[in-house]
């Protein structure tokens, strides 16, 4: 659980910034003193983030503003959320500064981070009173994480690969035809949840009864499918790989907004949902800790939420965004309750437990 | 030498006589002339500071695969136990992963040598300057190109819309699924290794006269025969060390099953960077790790103890 000891002087400081330069900080004033009595400002600051759109959609939408308003220059460092997790985890116990201030960072990851302790309290940003409930993280106490938006692990699809219309159902992929030609993820992450019901079970099975996700998993294995990350699915569909994938929303955007023909649905079985969120791990000086919650406290204000998510075609945590161009009543983008209908949502504590076991067992299915 | 007298009579030396003679002075005084005997141990020091490092690292990676990840704090719990390996022991999965390193392993010493073998042979007996040059940097070349982006031309060679499904349209035959296979990563180990073995090789082949084997011949033996009762045998030193480097460096490699196994063709490489990087499960990754290196290790000793260490010995004796 979230530890909040020893954040009494922080929170001084911060609620001092957010008073007295709070307001400030999310209009257009000039970068250079912005708070009356705001702590030293460091150079720069680190933010681990997604590469290619991801990163594109994050430094034009927060960090571009953020420098500007700031002076404060923001570094992304492109290390993949897992490979970076150990590093801060090692640096917190061992008394460390860690090597990075913010962490763009998958809810579910962020929560193992938040369970072990190593997360700062974000309770105190002053914007989050402006946010939906999207944005505080399920079965934690306070806000060790800031989700900000939420996404879909949709059906992608090659069009031309489907000359009768949109595949309805995640078992149209068990068509010899696709043998070969679909992709998952390499753990099966957004595909678990889905196939329960593909495999006729249903939602209330997880975690204790995930048989029937299992058999199906098993069938699509017959499939031969690829097992990849991100940027595979992309260079996949453009290269002719594949003709369809489990994948989050985004990268389909991406792959058709680089020219790629490529359609998404959600099937009758539905599909994931979930969340991203900023942290910052502990171990920070108590200047830097101040400007990345600064950041983050950026990061959920309408003006940046916007733009970010304009680029990642994303919904967000602040209400009245508007949709970017072509996605409004899309089912990747869910915003209305009757969006979510289709849309299978299992809290974080339930993922966080039982993800290595999902793993290694779709692991086990696909190296057999 | 310089041996110049000045004007006052007085003998001047070189700069390079008196730099050496401070020199000799500060090693006087750092390391005096009575630590002589330990000299040897002196001049080993790096590596054996290298070694214990190491050692160190293994000894931590041994204690974190005695515990087990404990997931309400993520943190690893506080008693000892087996439970890792028996973790590795139960499953089909980390069994069939290991198989499929071992067997990856022997399948890319076997083509590499068959492959490395006639490379090696004809750069160290050609005549020709050129053909030894061609072919010196044919080998060379690869180094300066890393693994990662090596498997990334792959990718792009091999792909559905690649450069070889192209020419096997171009004569009517349908486009293959050349890629993520078991034979593709074997494909790119053993590229990846040729020049590792032709290193190993060369200075074998080199060390075999040209003149045994014109005597072997004169003496009847077609190029068969000098090759197989001649040849071969003289080039054994160099088969070991190729085999010892390529298996230890095939059987850990990540890059090549990663790539171009599509996630389905994993090696123990791949399994312990699941566990560190993907699960959070360092105690089960380090479990994995040091089976890896149990394995590695098991594999070098039978090679030692069934035929050497071949030119890895240095001319020492086997």
């Amino acid at each position: 659980m979230t530890n909040l000891k020893g954040s009494v002087s922080r929170r001084t400081i911060l609620r001092a910034g957010a008073m007295t330069g709070g307001a400030a900080m999310l209009g257009t004033l000039p970068a250079t003193r912005l708070f009356a009595q705001e702590p030293e400002k460091p150079s720069e600051i680190i933010v681990r983030a997604w590469g290619g759109e991801w990163v594109e959609a994050l430094k034009k939408g927060v960090s571009d503003p953020f420098t500007e308003m700031t002076g404060i220059a923001v570094r992304h460092d492109l290390t993949e959320d897992n490979e970076i997790q150990p590093k801060v985890w090692a640096a917190v116990a061992q008394n460390r500064i860690p090597p990075i201030h913010i962490n763009w960072d998958t809810t579910t990851n962020a929560t193992k981070s938040a369970l072990r302790g190593v997360t700062e309290d974000l309770s105190d940003l002053s914007n989050l009173a402006e946010t939906t409930d999207l944005a505080k993280p399920v079965g934690l106490e306070g806000y060790p994480i800031v989700n900000t938006y939420g996404y879909v692990y949709v059906l992608a699809y090659r069009p031309e690969a489907f000359p009768d219309g949109p595949p309805t159902s995640w078992k149209d992929l068990l068509d010899p035809k696709f043998k070969g030609r679909i992709a998952l993820y390499n753990d099966g992450i957004g595909f678990h949840f889905p196939a329960q019901v593909a495999g006729g079970g249903s939602l209330e099975g997880i975690p204790d009864d995930m048989g029937p996700c299992w058999d199906f998993v098993e069938q699509m294995k017959a499939q031969e499918p690829l097992l990849g990350e991100d940027p595979d699915f992309t260079a996949w569909f453009q290269n002719d790989e594949i003709d369809a994938a489990c994948t989050i929303s985004t990268n389909a955007l991406a792959a058709k907004r680089n020219g790629v023909p490529i359609e998404w649905t959600v099937p009758v079985e539905g599909c994931k949902f979930d969340t991203d969120g900023l942290w910052i791990p502990k171990g920070l000086p108590e200047n830097e800790l101040y400007w990345a919650k600064q950041y983050i406290n950026f990061a959920i204000t309408a003006q940046a939420q916007q733009t970010w998510l304009d680029g990642l075609g994303l919904p967000g945590v602040v209400p009245g965004l508007t949709p970017p161009e072509g996605l409004a009543g899309d089912p990747s983008y869910p915003t209305e309750p009757e969006d979510f209908e289709h849309l299978i949502r299992i809290s974080s504590a339930v993922q966080v437990e039982n993800e290595s076991e999902w793993f290694s067992k779709f692991k086990e299915i696909m190296q057999g | 030498m310089t041996d110049v007298t000045g004007p006052e009579g007085k003998r001047r030396y070189p700069l390079r006589w008196h730099v050496m003679d401070a020199l000799e002075g500060a090693a006087g005084v750092l390391w005096p002339r009575r630590m002589a005997p330990f000299t040897g141990w002196l001049l080993l020091a790096p590596a054996l500071l290298l070694v214990a490092v190491l050692v160190l690292g293994m000894v931590q990676i041994a204690e974190s695969s005695l515990h087990t990840l404990d997931r309400s704090t993520f943190l690893p719990s506080e008693d000892y136990t087996l439970e890792n390996y028996r973790t590795v022991a139960d499953s089909a999965t980390y069994l069939k992963v290991i198989w499929r390193s071992l067997y990856g392993s022997f399948l890319t010493v076997v083509f590499t040598l068959i492959l490395a073998f006639p490379y090696s042979y004809i750069l160290v007996r050609t005549n020709s300057a050129f053909t030894r040059k061609a072919l010196l940097v044919a080998l060379f070349l690869p180094f300066f190109i890393g693994q990662v982006v090596r498997a990334y031309g792959w990718l792009i060679i091999l792909g559905n819309a690649g450069l070889v499904n192209d020419a096997l349209e171009l004569i009517g035959v349908e486009r293959q699924r050349l890629l993520f296979s078991f034979p593709t990563v074997v494909f790119g180990l053993v590229q990846y290794m040729l020049p590792f073995a032709v290193l190993l090789l060369a200075p074998a082949l080199t060390a075999i006269p040209r003149e045994v084997e014109t005597a072997a011949g004169s003496l009847g033996a077609n190029w068969a025969r000098v090759l197989w009762h001649v040849v071969l045998p003289m080039a054994r030193p160099g088969l070991i060390g190729a085999t010892l480097v390529v298996s230890t460096l095939s059987l850990t490699d990540f890059a090549m099953p990663a790539m171009l196994g599509g996630g389905s063709q994993d090696f123990i490489a791949n399994a312990i960077y699941d566990q560190f990087f993907r699960t959070a499960d360092q105690g089960l990754g380090s479990a994995l790790a040091l089976l890896l290196v149990a394995i590695g290790s098991l594999l070098v000793g039978a090679i030692f103890a069934a035929f050497g260490a071949g030119t890895l010995a240095m001319g020492g004796r086997e």
